[in-house]
């Protein structure tokens, strides 16, 4: 009981300090757009960590549900006048919708195809988003008004990145809260039976399919509320959240550190953004960067940089003996 | 008597689970070797570990030597080309393969000096059920036609030591003695030959020698003369023949 | 609208996506393998092509078979990198690790040959044939009748030869493979240079069609893989029916249905499929 109270003092502790990170960082706007994106970025990778690393499964749909939520958010606060918390629970609800849709279409497929066919629904999103008017075409949508939250008398509206920060801790806090629960809930624990070892999940009466799409639902919000706080950054949404940059930057961040660390894909987005803005050798280069970081990381040490850290930590002891 | 394959203080873990525990081990040229013990006594382990092979990850440890050549840290595809050629226990050859296919897989050595090449007529005359079923695939074989199609195929790749994995599980009674006694012939040829078996008292009728193998650990070798009437074989395996 | 003349450009089409798709089928059916830097590779096979005939003069019969073996030399190099979650059939890993190769890919190539659409000419394709109302280039020709020469030759080695059985022993049984002599690894590299040498060809004789660019990865070829999993996963008479009824199917859906949107229309005919028929037409 101690040990719990004092673990979830330092996590507010930790999470309380997070928020003063890019004050303490020198409270230039560089600061503030880094942190916020690492925050909207890290945020859209946790839906995809829940299926990587919960049910072992590598989902190349996600920019679908990011996407999602910037249309929802465009959209609405546009063409409607919508504020942003009805446009969040648009987003939310939309993902949803897909997920469910998307779920149950690849409900029995696994491997390389579950990863090939929500590529292709990718794919198709992103055809339907370039051509239909209705999402603004190729030119997407532009003019998104300031991100404004209204609660009784209390009224926010946020547009620099400064502004927005504070929202965005508030959603990146919630994601790490949401993705902690889920470690610990029924679900997440029958989804990584499920991952290692099928043949007693079924003995024990956990009915795979079932998890998968619980998982897969679960996810799909998380990248929406991302794309959702995306939208308002940028004021503009388009295909371009379809592109394969997203994707790769998902799972270099969550296989970066290593799977399953709850800080894991927070800090993985953190140090491919802070690379791309202060250490950028090029947008091609970057991309060349992030390609190999990834396939090296997966190559040498599959277990992520802490893999690396236990193969260090325990060299001495070897050599001792 | 020279010494075609012989093992010293081999051990093998999975994990932290030790199966085989200091094992040695020596096969005789054209000699018949058995090797009985309890199910999960570590037999499989260990005829594995000889041929450098597994399906599992398990740490091995120890010397392997085939007729005075160091077999450590080759793969298993080394091995069989070298003439440590081993039919494994369960599926032992391709579903998707025809027996024909099955069989021309492995490649005979150009250099057959110490090895026992067995051409497809010789095959044909140990099975004469292989040749009707030749282009069926191994998939639709029965369970003891796979194993003479697995048996077969060791024998295709001219081994010098033939390890077998209880080649007779699920064959007929009447099977097992005749799947047997073709090898017990073989020997008498010139193979070299370990077997392990469950069948303990037919083992004991074909082999020259015998280990029984407990908790991976090897508790008793002899003559399979002797043997028989080693209280330890007696007790556990014969028991209703002196009762 | 002349059907006739669609049926055509269907026939080409779909012998297009075959070629492009045979590889990816090769690798997934007889290897269990994955590689999701297939587009880039593609690419790559155009852009290499592209540059030994722009660069250095090279006459394009020349410089397709130059681009086939440099894409095979990549391939040994990249299989090695990879032998680890090869041998241990890590598809999670190897799909990670192959999207990576792919974005390296094209962040290099932008780099190396620029981020401008280049023309990537065949002299065939302005040979033109017309009988009638209908038309086709000699490019057209070549394309189909290399698709079904490679085809047939693919499915005589698999199933006749013994290069093949082993090819195949090592689909079903890795490990068991190994007891039969078989070096399990050299086989995966085979099987790997293989893809790569074919995706090179497949973008020789298709990717003169359309300017080439060094960002059409992975969405170039994204349909090929409707014809890899309609067609049965690793099978090789199943992808090239496919192809060619994924090729009739975008024609006919482009010319009588909207243009716009025929790879979605291709991906909702997969999806419909995938529901009822998880496992491709060649599943028994
Ligand atoms: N792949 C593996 N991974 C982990 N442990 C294993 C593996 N294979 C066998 N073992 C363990 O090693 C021990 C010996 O198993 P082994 O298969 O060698 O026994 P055996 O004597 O061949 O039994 P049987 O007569 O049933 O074939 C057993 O305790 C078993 O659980
Ligand atoms: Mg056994």
């Amino acid at each position: 009981m101690t040990v719990h109270r004092l673990a979830t003092s330092v996590a507010l502790l930790l999470a309380a300090l997070a928020y003063f990170v890019p004050a303490v960082a020198g409270g230039s706007p560089v600061a503030y757009a880094a942190c916020t994106t690492i925050a909207i970025l890290a945020v859209m990778s946790y839906g995809a960590d829940l299926i990587l690393s919960y049910l072992g499964e590598v989902s190349l749909g996600h920019t679908i549900f990011w996407a999602a939520g910037g249309y929802a958010a465009a959209l609405l606060s546009v063409n409607a006048g919508w504020s942003g918390l009805p446009t969040a629970a648009a987003a939310v609800v939309v993902a949803i919708v897909l997920a469910v849709a998307l779920g149950l279409a690849t409900l029995r497929t696994r491997e390389f195809v579950f990863s090939l066919v929500t590529y292709a629904a990718a794919v198709v999103a992103m055809e339907i988003a370039f051509n239909w008017s209705f999402l603004g075409g190729s030119d997407g949508i532009v003019g998104i008004p300031p991100l404004t939250i209204a609660v009784g008398s209390w009224r926010l509206s946020a547009s620099g990145n400064d502004q927005l920060w504070p929202i965005a801790w508030v959603v990146l806090m919630a994601t790490l809260l949401f993705i902690h629960r889920f470690r610990h809930s029924r679900l997440g624990t029958s989804a990584l039976m499920v991952q290692m070892n099928p043949d007693l999940a079924t003995a024990l009466g956990i009915d795979a399919r079932k998890v998968r799409l619980g998982v897969f639902v679960a996810s799909a919000p998380i990248s929406a509320l991302a794309g959702w706080l995306y939208a308002y950054q940028r004021a503009y949404v388009g295909p371009d959240m379809f592109e394969t940059y997203f994707l790769v930057l998902m799972l270099t961040a969550i296989v970066i550190v290593g799977r399953r660390l709850l800080l894991g894909p927070l800090i993985g987005t953190a140090l491919i953004i802070v690379q791309q803005t202060f250490f950028s050798i090029g947008g091609d280069g970057d991309k060349i960067v992030l390609g190999s970081v990834l396939a090296a990381i997966l190559l040498l040490w599959p277990r992520g940089l802490v893999g690396l850290w236990t193969v260090l930590a325990s060299r001495p002891r070897v050599h001792g003996r | 008597m020279t010494i075609d394959l012989e093992a010293t203080g081999l051990s093998v873990r999975y994990g932290g689970n030790v199966a085989v525990d200091g094992v040695d081990l020596a096969v005789p040229t054209g000699r018949m070797v058995g090797m009985v013990g309890a199910n999960g006594a570590g037999k499989s382990t260990l005829i594995n570990a000889l041929a450098g092979w597994s399906r599992g990850t398990p740490v091995v440890r120890g010397t392997v030597r085939l007729g005075g050549a160091s077999m450590d840290g080759l793969s298993p595809h080394r091995r069989a080309a070298q003439g440590l050629v081993l039919v494994p226990e369960g599926k032992g050859i391709f579903s998707e393969l025809t027996v024909m296919e099955n069989l021309a897989l492995v490649r005979p050595p150009a250099d057959t000096t110490g090895r026992h090449l067995f051409s497809m007529e010789e095959i044909h005359e140990l099975f004469p059920r292989l040749a009707e079923r030749r282009h069926h695939k191994g998939g639709m074989l029965s369970g003891g036609e796979r194993q003479m199609v697995a048996v077969s195929r060791a024998l295709r790749a001219a081994p010098r030591v033939l390890l077998l994995d209880e080649p007779s599980a699920g064959l007929a009674p009447r099977l097992v003695y005749e799947l047997l006694e073709t090898m017990r012939k073989l020997v008498d040829r010139g193979l070299s030959l370990l077997l392990v078996e469950q069948n303990v008292r037919a083992t004991l009728e074909l082999v020259d020698e015998l280990y029984l193998l407990e908790r991976g650990k090897v508790v008793a070798r002899g003559p399979a003369a002797a043997m028989k009437n080693d209280p330890r074989i007696l007790e556990a395996y014969l028991g209703s023949l002196t009762a | 609208m002349n059907i006739l003349q669609q049926l055509i450009n269907g026939l080409v089409l779909g012998s297009g996506y075959a070629l492009i798709a045979i590889g990816w089928t090769v690798l997934l059916g007889a290897a269990r393998l994955v590689n999701f830097a297939h587009g880039q590779l593609y690419m790559l096979g155009a852009f290499v092509a592209w540059a030994v005939m722009t660069k250095l003069g090279v006459n394009y019969f020349l410089a397709v078979p130059i681009a086939v073996v440099a894409l095979g030399l990549l391939g040994v190099g990249l299989q090695g990198l990879m032998l680890r979650p090869v041998m241990q059939q890590n598809l999670t890993s190897l799909m990670i690790v192959t999207l990576g190769f792919g974005y390296v890919f094209q962040g290099g190539a932008a780099r190396l040959f620029g981020g401008d659409p280049e023309r990537f000419v065949s002299p065939l394709q302005a040979a033109e044939i017309r009988i009638g109302e209908i038309w086709f280039t000699w490019q057209d020709v070549l394309t189909l009748v290399g698709t079904l020469l490679l085809f047939g030759a693919l499915w005589l080695v698999l199933n006749r030869t013994r290069v093949g059985a082993v090819v195949r022993s090592v689909a079903e049984d890795p490990r068991l493979a190994q007891l039969f002599g078989i070096n399990a690894a050299l086989v995966y590299i085979g099987v790997f240079v293989f893809e790569c040498a074919a995706v090179a060809l497949g973008a020789g004789l298709v990717a003169p069609r359309s300017p080439i660019l060094t960002s059409m990865g992975f969405d170039e070829v994204i349909l090929t893989f409707v014809v890899v999993v309609l067609g049965g996963i690793g099978s090789v008479t199943g992808s090239l029916v496919a192809g060619f009824g994924l090729g009739l199917f975008t024609a006919l859906f482009g010319a009588l249905v909207s243009s716009a949107y025929t790879t979605a229309a291709a991906f909702f005919v997969l999806l419909a499929f995938l529901v009822l028929r998880p496992r491709g037409l060649a599943a028994r």
